[in-house]
């Protein structure tokens, strides 16, 4: 099998979560014998080339981080600009995003069904998950630790071209925390978190509180 | 204050709009944002935790922002590509970022990030040609739940007297 694969973050490759993970993913394939191409939507000098591998590849993979529910701004902007198929193409979807759990990924989920349609393609599936947001934060170990559950994912999608399983399907976790996970999350959201946040801020050289309002 | 952003080339739907609110005591404003240059959202998460509140992208969009936190509604006339909002639409929705927070809560069952104004506004949507109408719905629905507000409702640019009825 071979795919093309598209990073559909804004961010740029260096900074990228998508990035991160797909690196991950790719070795997977790459284990069962899978070639890909993988081409970056945050870099426009690459739109003519992907424009053309939309176009000749048959198995196509967009890995994307959820803005605001459903895909980022720049993504729209490029597939804006395909022809769309007709024949018989699939396309599949890493979906990922900040919140962890899987109901927050569902509504931009199900936009990923409308858009393979518009693009005269068939659906090969979703592979959601949440909780994301951190990686671009963390030391190599730990991103190491994070991404590399997309490993064995790459590896059922070289095997079935799709994220049908129901490997695939437990790959999401939680639709919701149970409440008393809520109650302990919701602790360390204001404490160890906060702190976190406040530590990140300091880090990137913010001189101000990160509650500030400068527009009032 | 009611906040209309018209990112569409299209002026006979602000026109429309217009005249329409003649007729009543709302108080609303129409940017016409396609004249102006704003950029996508580039996720470099800088309005969070570098400059808070600020964007880094200088254009055009921080006069929306600066509008937009002191409206009671927003609505946003959009194109539409792919069956939903063309990205020009969908970038003014990725860059509102700067109106929440780093930090985290519950609402409910579900993770949000804290709002960083206490007044909210509510959202809705204006679009031109053929979305796939009850996904748009279910998008803005959820999309409000992120700032803490509601959904307005989903109106074809040939039901302006529709949302009107929605703007107070
Ligand atoms: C403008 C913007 C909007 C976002 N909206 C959501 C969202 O609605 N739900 C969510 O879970 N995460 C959201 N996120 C978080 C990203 O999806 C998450 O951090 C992801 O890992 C970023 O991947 P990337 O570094 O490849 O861009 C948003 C991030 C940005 C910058």
């Amino acid at each position: 099998m071979h795919a093309l694969i598209i990073n559909g973050s804004p961010r740029v490759k260096k900074f990228s979560n998508t990035d991160k993970i797909l690196d991950k993913f790719e070795a997977g394939m790459a284990e069962k014998g899978a070639t890909f191409t993988r081409c970056e939507v945050s870099d426009r000098k690459q739109w003519d080339d992907m424009r053309k591998a939309f176009g000749e590849n048959k198995n196509i993979l967009i890995a994307i981080p959820l803005y605001v529910e459903n895909i980022p701004g720049l993504l729209i902007e490029f597939l804006e600009t395909l022809t769309p198929k007709n024949d018989g193409t699939e396309i599949a979807f890493i979906l990922q995003g900040g919140f962890a759990e899987g109901v927050q990924l569902r509504c931009g989920e199900a936009y990923l069904k409308i858009l393979t349609e518009k693009l005269g393609c068939k659906y090969a599936g979703t592979l959601v998950k949440g909780d994301n947001f951190g990686i671009r934060f963390m030391d190599e170990k730990t991103v190491q630790k994070i991404t590399g559950a997309y490993t064995d994912m790459g590896r059922e999608y070289a095997e079935c071209g799709n994220f049908f399983s129901e490997k695939c399907a437990k790959f999401t976790g939680p639709e919701i925390f149970p409440v008393h996970v809520r109650l302990l999350v919701g602790i360390i959201f204001k404490t160890l978190a906060k702190s976190g946040f406040k530590k990140a801020a300091k880090d990137w050289g913010c001189t101000k509180p990160l509650n500030y309002r400068p527009y009032k | 204050m009611i906040l209309i952003v018209n990112t569409t080339a299209d002026k006979s739907v602000s026109e429309a709009l217009r005249e329409e609110l003649k007729n009543s005591a709302v108080e609303a404003e129409i940017v016409e944002a396609s004249e102006m240059k704003i950029s996508h959202c580039i996720g470099c998460n800088y309005c969070w935790l570098k400059t808070p509140g600020e964007c880094s992208i200088k254009d055009d969009y921080e006069v929306i922002l600066k509008k937009m936190i002191h409206a009671k509604q927003l609505w946003v006339i959009s194109d539409t590509a792919l069956g939903f909002l063309d990205h020009k639409g969908k970038n003014i929705f990725d860059r509102i970022l700067p109106v929440a927070m780093m930090y985290l809560k519950f609402v409910g069952d579900q993770m949000r990030h804290v709002a960083r104004y206490k007044d909210k506004f509510d959202i809705g949507l204006i679009y031109k040609g053929d979305p796939d109408v009850d996904y748009l719905k279910r998008w803005n629905e959820r999309a409000t739940l992120n700032f803490e507000s509601k959904s307005l409702g989903v109106f074809s640019a040939s039901e302006i007297k529709e949302a009107v009825s929605c703007m107070h």
